[in-house]
């Protein structure tokens, strides 16, 4: 998440915007996030398509910019980009980061999770919601099948699973 | 099958654990297989109670018990589930009584003796972080 509010003068498809971090914040607080294929970047703890992103602060059609357009403009306002790791036969692999690019193991990558629960693909959370019902709402709407479903561990209660007897 | 260990934040440190979780698919929610710890200590398996209502299992009528779970009480309903493992080149599939419990606090679901401990022989190698499943008879 940006933490202080940066703002920056942009040209995208043509026409000028000036784009605040805090208005994409704002603007996205009650987006359903689209499935990640690709590029993704990180606004509060979850994660969008940048070109969903950028749809949405400035009201463009998405077939007017590029995703490399959309990723550039928000790392620019101080978002973190990344890239879902490729579906391999090594399910802990990971890509090498590039500039402005998350790169953290998943369990580190967790830790912006804590108490919600994930839905992870392919070494890769896809989606984080406050409850299961509406984990699982999200990928049947967006026709999405994860690899696993829990909710990250945020006591040593939840993390241990004391087991009745 | 082989199944690496599943590592997790420690909620109480900076640092991750490294558990015996496998996924389970349970037959009516084949788009998000449940994360299960490995737990020899429990006697059947258990999940949440929201994950019979999200694989569409009734409970109204089923067997139900309290049972003491971390120093509360869980209200514990019984169904008979199909269950599938998968570690992407071979697959498993059996059908088990699984208790299922509200509240519920575990962040994935157990793996108990009943039902999943007497349908493999479980090797869990925790120097190396890995278990293998192999299916009994």
């Amino acid at each position: 998440m940006a933490e202080k509010t940066v703002v920056r003068q942009v040209t995208i498809a043509g026409r000028p915007f000036v784009l605040r971090s805090d208005e994409v914040v704002r603007a996205l607080r009650e987006i359903d996030p689209e499935p990640i294929t690709r590029h993704f970047v990180v606004v509060g703890t979850r994660r969008f398509p940048p070109k969903q992103v950028v749809g949405e602060v400035t009201g463009l059609d998405r077939a007017d910019f590029t995703t490399h357009q959309a990723r550039r403009t928000l790392i620019r306002l101080g978002f973190s980009a990344g890239r879902r790791a490729a579906a391999t036969s090594n399910p802990r692999s990971t890509v090498v980061p590039g500039p402005g690019m998350v790169a953290d193991p998943l369990a580190l990558r967790l830790r912006d999770f804590i108490g919600k629960w994930v839905a992870i693909k392919d070494d890769d959370v896809i989606h984080a919601s406050d409850s299961p019902y509406e984990l699982v709402g999200w990928l049947g709407r967006h026709g999405q099948k994860a690899d696993s479903m829990l909710r990250v561990p945020d006591d040593e209660l939840s993390a241990t699973g004391l087991a009745p007897l | 099958m082989r199944f690496s260990f599943r590592e997790l934040p420690d909620p109480a440190s900076d640092m991750v654990r490294a558990r015996p979780i496998v996924d389970v698919v349970v037959e009516g929610l084949e788009i998000a297989p449940q994360a299960c710890l490995l737990d020899s200590g429990a006697t059947a398996v258990r999940l949440g109670s929201h994950v019979a209502e999200l694989c569409g299992v009734d409970l109204s009528e089923a067997p139900e018990k309290r049972l003491a779970v971390g120093g509360g009480l869980v209200r514990a309903r019984m169904a008979e589930v199909s269950l599938l493992v998968n570690d992407g080149s071979e697959s498993y599939a059996w059908t088990t009584p699984v208790w299922f419990c509200d509240p519920w606090v575990p962040s994935f679901g157990l793996l108990g003796l009943t039902g999943f401990f007497d349908h493999f022989v479980v090797t869990i190698a925790s120097y190396e972080e890995w278990i293998e499943l192999t299916p009994v008879g």
